[in-house]
């Protein structure tokens, strides 16, 4: 999210681990090698090896190892490993938070991003949140945690109260905190995050009548209401609802720690708020995964399919039978807000397919899952192959299995699967599966709800395919149609969502929020073009985007990204090339594209020489993008000679005159 | 915990504070890396490993290392 981090150079190592349980390792289990590279005084040094082990810790050690890793000086190790990706983060808010920096280090070495933290003074929220010159502005975090206790409002309640008195306390405290919200989104382009306030037994109780108390308990959650709906006021501001959380982190607040030390929420409570921080962090690098793979056995139902045959397995009826059919509504629920689904078991295809079309008792049916793959090959091979097929890296992917021999196989031939532990008990699986938010955005758009239909269409277009002999061929008759039109208001959440998903044909690589598309739609010297395409088996929707920027008499393109369902058929071309003819035509001397490679996007580093643009030194306008970039490689066209696009692909260009 | 030693290498280890048995003898000043939010954590800590209770009022006066040790076991 900061200059290196933003554009996600990371190196292998730096990538995301799966979470969450050992691997063998000659037998040492993670927390002592951890703690070994610290003896030796190595965990800069090896911090990438640090966060592989780290996450796979969990409870007290991970407490201990966020201790570790914070006592690091974060500059530092950033120096020693520049590939590693890294989130800048304030930290402010109303009390002491000790526990909160550790916990949020470790939160973060476990997806492979290195917290750089910014620490605000005791109770500073006000002063660094409102004064546009302040120390917190200054070092332009990506994220803000402003963390907010219930002593914000009780601190001003004079005693003896009535509830009608924290009523009165509590809403001139939303008044102030949207006003800090508004200054906020003016002096800093990063997301601030506020949180609702745990009520505390310690005050209810103090109103001797239950009907005072109760007015009490209704007009606190009118007031966390009003907290929640800032985030539809504020584009850039995220509210964590801590009511789930501390309905499973006991107690929410220590009184020793709140009196003697204004530490008001507990440093479980702080540990749970910083592994939904973590998921944040990971969403707005551009780490939010894709595709949720599950097993079937002991997984989705129980028992085993081979053995026991389809009316032998337990799912729909009998105490497991229900666990397992909740479970499957809980996927059936995330499948439904665009994750993919899929399913790699050791099986027969044909008994699968029976259960999934036939079985009373299965919510999820064949048409819920983009792939399945029933097979008895290894499962690291199925899980390559589903990456294949659909597409995807498999840094893309969430294996879920109940088997940990099989969650070893595939945690160790693709590291960057993240693997989700099932144990023998069907009633904890829909825990484990959203621990770690694997699929948490910020907002989802329309496109969500009809991926799955779109990669389903993408399976029709592949046996097509395989009807014909030439590609050629195949594309002419896929027959193509593509529309490059100029991006508006209406745009700004799917070009963001592109920004946030793409990572194979994303020359640059920015993530960006919505709130920085509109942004950039409003800058006059900058263009967002959309790139919309269909073809003979649908709609794909918007599946790309160009952001072409005039300096002074060239025209640059800072970012060309295009979702991996649609590359390889001449779409890129198509509009690369109507780029360069409104150039030309708009009387400007060269174009120019900027590449910034990254682990995943090498398959575009030969984009630009391959269609007549030659390796040249940076165009003035600066770098590509608002927050500059380190190691970005230009090419210039000199638009003397612009390259024919291939001509089975049929481009409708709604650019008029003066674009890009 | 059963000596300052163990003390120490509980600093060490759950803290990440490079500290030695000499270190616990000096006042907290003189003690590097030390800031009042260590305290913070070696109550949490102390309390989490020991699965006793620690006085923080007392600890919060503690001048040095050696005396937090005498907190956190003498009960």
């Amino acid at each position: 999210m900061t200059g290196t981090s933003r554009t996600e150079r990371g190196e292998a190592a730096g990538e995301e681990a799966g979470v969450g349980e050992p691997a063998p390792r000659d037998g040492v289990p993670p927390a002592d090698a951890l703690l070994a590279l610290h003896r030796s005084g190595t965990l800069a040094a090896r911090y990438p090896e640090a966060q592989r082990l780290v996450a796979e810790l969990d409870g007290r050690e991970l407490v201990r190892a966020g201790n570790l890793l914070a006592r690091l000086d974060a500059d530092e190790t950033a120096g020693l490993h520049p590939g590693i990706p890294a989130a800048r983060v304030a930290i402010t808010g109303h009390g002491t938070l000790p526990d909160l920096l550790p916990a949020l280090t470790a939160q973060l070495a476990r997806h492979g991003i290195l917290l750089r933290p910014f620490t605000g003074r005791f109770d500073g929220y006000v002063l660094e949140l409102g004064d546009p010159g302040s120390d917190l502005y200054a070092a332009e975090p990506d994220l803000v945690l402003c963390v907010l206790d219930p002593a914000v409002v009780f601190d001003e309640v004079a005693v003896p109260w009535r509830p009608a008195d924290v009523e009165r306390a509590g809403l001139e405290k939303i008044g102030l905190l949207k006003g800090l919200a508004t200054a906020f989104e003016a002096n800093c382009r990063g997301t601030l995050v506020l949180n609702t306030l745990p009520l505390l037994r310690r005050y209810t109780a103090q109103l001797v009548d239950h009907r005072s108390r109760a007015r009490l308990g209704a007009l606190w959650r009118e007031l966390n209401a009003r907290l929640l709906h800032l985030c539809e006021e504020h584009e850039r501001v995220v509210v964590l609802d801590l009511d789930p959380l501390a309905a499973e982190a006991s107690p929410a607040s220590d009184p020793r720690m709140s009196v003697y030390a204004k530490a008001h929420l507990s440093p479980d409570l702080l540990a749970a708020y910083a592994r939904e921080a973590g998921h944040l962090v990971r969403h707005l690098t551009g780490r939010t995964r894709k595709c949720l793979v599950l097993d079937l056995d002991n997984t989705l139902w129980g028992g085993v399919l081979g053995d026991d045959g389809v009316d032998g397995i337990e799912v729909g009826e009998g105490h497991r039978g229900e666990a397992f059919r909740e479970f499957q509504r809980v996927v059936k629920q995330v499948g439904s807000q665009g994750v993919l689904l899929a399913v790699a078991s050791k099986n027969d295809v044909e008994p699968v397919r029976k259960v999934l079309r036939e079985h009373p008792g299965m919510v999820l049916r064949e048409d819920d899952f983009v792939h399945v793959v029933a097979n008895w090959r290894p499962k690291p091979e199925n899980v390559a192959e589903l990456a294949r097929e659909l597409n995807l890296g498999t840094h893309s992917l969430v294996f879920a299995d109940d088997s940990a021999f099989e969650r070893w196989l595939v945690r160790s031939e693709h590291p960057d699967v993240a693997v989700v532990g099932l144990d023998a008990d069907p009633a904890l699986h829909a825990e484990r599966l959203l621990a770690d938010g694997w699929f948490d955005v910020r907002e989802t758009t329309a496109e969500d709800r009809v991926r799955k239909t779109r990669y389903r269409d993408e399976r029709a277009r592949r046996d097509f395919l395989h009807t014909f002999d030439s590609i050629e061929e195949y594309l002419r008759e896929l027959d193509v149609r593509v529309v490059l039109a100029e991006a508006t208001g209406e745009d700004a959440a799917r070009v963001s969502q592109l920004t946030m998903r793409t990572n194979q044909f994303n020359t640059v690589t920015h993530r960006l929020g919505v709130p920085e598309v509109r942004d950039l739609l409003k800058d006059a010297r900058t263009r967002i073009l959309t790139i919309r395409s269909r073809d003979r088996f649908g709609d794909n929707g918007t599946v790309g985007a160009l952001f072409t920027r005039w300096a002074d008499d060239a025209v640059r393109i800072d970012g060309f990204l295009l979702s991996c369902r649609v590359f390889g058929r001449g779409i890129e071309q198509a509009c690369l090339a109507a780029v360069l003819r409104h150039a030309r035509a708009g009387a400007a001397r060269a174009v120019y594209g900027a590449y910034l490679p990254t682990p995943r996007n090498g398959g575009v580093a030969e984009l630009y020489p391959r269609h007549g643009f030659a390796r040249a030194a940076a165009p003035p306008g600066g770098p590509p993008g608002p927050d500059g970039s380190e190691g970005v490689a230009w090419f210039r066209h000199d638009l003397a000679e612009i390259f024919t696009p291939p001509d089975h692909v049929h481009l409708t260009d709604e650019l008029g005159g003066n674009a890009p | 915990m059963n000596t300052i030693d163990d003390f120490v290498a509980l600093v060490r280890d759950h803290l990440g504070l490079p500290v030695t048995a000499e270190d616990a003898e000096r006042t907290l000043d003189q003690v590097p890396g030390w800031d009042s939010m260590h305290l913070l954590w070696l109550l949490t800590t102390i309390e989490r490993e020991t699965g006793r209770s620690v006085p923080l009022p007392d600890l919060l006066q503690a001048t040095s290392l050696h005396e937090m040790y005498l907190l956190a076991v003498d009960r």
